[in-house]
């Protein structure tokens, strides 16, 4: 039993911790976005992509914490995975859970920035929008090298 | 597209004729300069300008006003659609309608003013009620005066008193003075008092209540509380049926509404013309105007001059000013606008929109991935393009979208997802067998979860050929400008490097002689780069250590390249959540209430699916294009080419040539 709740922990790490990252980022996104959109609502499209670049964090956490969920056979089903295995899926979580987090949080204050920046001038959108995904390839990063690990834990890689 | 400088000389009787036609046609865009040529003189057209913007301004507003109080109904598509088109006669008509509209403006803005005032008005009555609102008991009127014997006084002191510690309070203050009063309010912080005392003991009686924080009320009238209430509160009513009027006559002039947005691109069109006329050179007789036109519009103007009988033209070679108009196939087309969302190109590159075009397609898809929602993007769009009738702009958004929806049903296909893995959950719910979309689809599919490695690794080639391919550009636009050594050098070199590195990698899984020849490519390169990156340095040793720094360039090669891996994590992205979303979809079981409840959470699971993704697919789409490729080649920083044209907001005219 406790390989599948080591892998059970991974699972609630990747999703929350790069949750806390994302949910972070995108509200403080949004109480900017909200207080241009105050001024001018007709930015309402462009405010809503900016806000929700920060977002991604949470989705890769997620789609990770499902990947183990399916692959350590948490729905039944299955052997139940050992203790290495339980711990190896544990630490494939980590790399999303803390990258995915910290650059949640960076991205959030970068898309704050690009927000203002668009809202004195709507031409820079593309810049910001470009500046803010800068800081994804961090969380993009973490992503794969969690996903390479969940997928490839001995013993269970498809 | 090449461009072309062009003066037109023509006489001034005509200006008006050759003027209209210009802006009609679209074709010349005018230079803008700050002054005349020698021996000619500028109009001054900017008082009339002030004149046209103060309308639009006008217009303006009352459009507001009239949406603030008569929201207009549209639908959800509106935004998409095309402006409805008009008949050029028909400016003529709304021209001589237009002092009676502008006269409309001013009313509605007037009558919304009068709005303001009274509700302004309304708050004031409102404050003035609350401060009454103590007093109400009080049966004289707050301005009450002594009478011959007795001395009167009315006001608040700052505490709670009940009558005993009132009493008590100004006995202390003073044991002589001979009072009576009443207490008509009290709360925590205030209690308002009247007081009775002999006329005699006026000065005793308010030096005590001084003491104790005794104050009158700031406005006193001269009718009693409940009177002065009384009509303050039918004042308002009175105010409230007004404003209710006012805003009837507003909404009465709703239906002036699309007059007023026709007569604001009246001005608009009016302003731009005036504008134009203040940039022309002229003369007692003569004037000419200075711009500029793509080359294969030259033919077009002359017949437009030729029309107005006595004009010459002088076209030549354009300079360096000249602004920038991009021309492409329909492919490529509705990619332009990503290229002049970051800058328009400057004269110095070449135009990138075919080659992003491709890219943006390509990469998109592969990142959205998915057969059903492609299919769902096609349809959308095309139903969007032919019956919406959008304008040009939207239009070509669209088809970008259209576009990338076929690479996205492709992509779908290779990945072997259609709305997730739905055919095969919903085939495995009906037979209760236990199929995968592999076993399911005829063809073999590459799988995001099992194949991640593999598909990571394509991701990172398609990356090296992305970016090769912007190096390339560089080369070819460093070829053009005869700047060789940076042609080869600079570009070539690395170009041949990221080569050698890739023949290398693929030598590895392959064969050992592709290793070698690899390695091989990539020693010679490096030993170019650190002979040739120096050559800017001064002394020997200079272009060594210059040449040996250069190679630490790689690093930024490298993390250009692993950005593409962005690739895979989204496409993996979209599949996972199209996934999660059937399986909770089949959760309910088969009853009729489940299936309900089945299709409810596919509608609404995978609407959030394409919403996310498509946004993530479309902004990383461009990150790749901005960021990794646009860096290897792209300046920027052009003037777009701007026509004299008829640029209205509400109405697109027939036939002319303005997007």
């Amino acid at each position: 039993m406790t390989g599948i709740i080591l892998a059970i922990l991974g699972i609630a790490t990747a999703t929350v911790l790069a949750g806390i990252g994302s949910a972070k980022g995108v509200g403080s996104a949004a109480q900017s976005a909200m207080g241009v959109l105050s001024e001018d609502s007709s930015m309402f499209g462009k405010m809503l992509v900016l806000t929700l670049l920060p977002g991604t964090q949470g989705l890769y956490g997620f789609i990770v914490g499902f990947l183990i969920l399916i692959n350590a056979g948490v729905l039944g089903g299955g052997a139940l995975p050992t203790v290495g295995q339980g711990l190896a899926y544990l630490c494939g979580a980590l790399a999303i859970g803390f990258g995915g987090m910290f650059s949640g949080f960076a991205q959030g204050k970068a898309a704050v920035s690009g927000i203002l920046m668009c809202a004195k001038d709507e031409k820079n959108f593309s810049k910001a929008m470009v500046s803010i995904t800068l800081v994804e390839i961090y969380a993009l990063l973490a992503f794969i090298v969690s996903l390479l690990i969940v997928i490839s834990v001995p013993g269970f890689a498809g | 597209m090449k461009m072309k400088s062009v003066r037109i000389f023509a006489l001034k009787q005509d200006r008006k004729r050759l003027l209209e036609h210009l802006q009609d046609s679209a074709l010349v865009h005018v230079k803008h300069t700050n002054e005349a040529e020698q021996g000619f003189l500028r109009t001054d057209t900017s008082a009339q300008i002030k004149q046209f913007e103060r309308n639009i301004g006008i217009t303006e507003q009352a459009l507001k006003i009239l949406a603030q109080i008569v929201p207009e109904k549209k639908g959800l598509l509106a935004s998409f659609k095309g402006r409805p088109e008009i008949d050029p006669d028909e400016i003529g008509i709304i021209a001589s309608n237009s002092p009676k509209i502008i006269s409309v403006c001013n009313k509605i803005i007037k009558l919304d003013k009068q709005r303001a005032d009274y509700a302004a008005e309304q708050v004031r009555i409102k404050t003035a009620l609350a401060q009454l609102e103590p007093w109400k008991k009080l049966d004289i009127p707050l301005n009450s005066k002594d009478t011959a014997s007795t001395a009167v006084l009315i006001g608040t002191l700052p505490r709670l008193y009940d009558n005993t510690s009132l009493s008590e309070a100004l006995a202390a203050e003073s044991s002589d003075l001979v009072f009576e009063f009443e207490i008509l309010y009290a709360s925590a912080s205030m209690t308002c008092i009247v007081l009775y005392a002999p006329k005699y003991q006026r000065t005793l009686a308010e030096q005590s209540l001084r003491t104790l924080g005794f104050s009158q009320p700031i406005n006193p009238t001269s009718r009693t509380p409940q009177v002065k209430s009384e009509r303050l509160l039918k004042k308002s009513e009175e105010i409230k049926v007004k404003s209710e009027e006012a805003k009837d006559k507003i909404e009465s002039y709703a239906e002036y509404r699309e007059a007023i947005a026709r007569t604001q691109d009246y001005f608009l069109l009016r302003s731009e013309k005036y504008r134009v006329i203040s940039e022309l050179d002229q003369s007692r007789h003569v004037f000419v105007l200075n711009g500029y036109i793509p080359e294969e519009d030259c033919e077009k103007l002359k017949k437009i001059c030729d029309s107005v009988s006595s004009c010459v033209l002088e076209i030549e070679d354009a300079d360096e000013d000249a602004p920038i108009k991009l021309k492409n196939n329909a492919f490529a087309e509705p990619a332009q606008s990503i290229v002049t969302m970051y800058s328009t190109p400057s004269k110095n590159d070449i135009d990138p929109t075919p080659v992003l075009a491709f890219f943006f397609y390509f990469f998109f898809g592969m990142m959205f991935s998915d057969a059903g929602y492609g299919l769902l993007m096609i349809l959308a769009t095309t139903i969007a393009i032919h019956a919406l009738k959008p304008d040009k702009k939207m239009r070509s958004n669209l088809r970008l979208f259209q576009y990338c929806g076929v690479s996205t049903v492709f992509w779908g296909l290779v990945f072997g997802s259609i709305f997730g893995d739905a055919p095969a959950v919903i085939s495995n719910l009906i037979t209760g067998g236990n199929m995968t979309m592999a076993d399911l689809l005829p063809w073999p599919i590459l799988d995001t979860q099992k194949d991640a490695l593999m598909i990571m690794i394509m991701s990172i080639a398609f990356g090296l050929v992305h970016i090769l391919v912007g190096m390339g550009c560089k080369f070819f636009v460093c070829l053009k400008q005869k700047r060789y050594a940076e042609a080869f050098f600079d570009t070539g070199l690395w170009m041949l490097l990221l080569v050698g590195f890739a023949v290398l990698a693929a030598g590895m899984a392959v064969s050992q002689t592709l290793v070698y020849a690899g390695g091989g490519i990539a020693i010679a390169c490096a030993v170019g780069l650190v002979l040739t990156q120096g050559r800017g340095k001064k002394g020997i040793v200079g272009k060594f250590i210059g040449g040996l720094a250069s190679l630490y360039d790689i690093t930024s090669y490298v993390s250009d390249l692993l950005s593409y891996s962005r690739l895979l994590a989204l496409g993996l992205t979209t599949g996972v959540m199209a996934q999660v979303f059937n399986m909770l979809a089949t959760l309910f079981g088969t009853s009729v209430f489940g299936i309900i409840l089945m299709v409810l959470v596919f509608v609404v699971g995978h609407a959030i699916t394409i919403g996310l993704n498509a946004l993530g697919s479309y902004v990383h789409t461009m990150r790749l294009q901005y960021v990794e490729m646009f860096s290897k080649f792209y300046e920027g920083g052009g003037k777009p080419f701007e026509p004299f044209a008829l640029h209205s907001k509400s109405f697109k005219v027939k036939n002319s040539n303005e997007d």
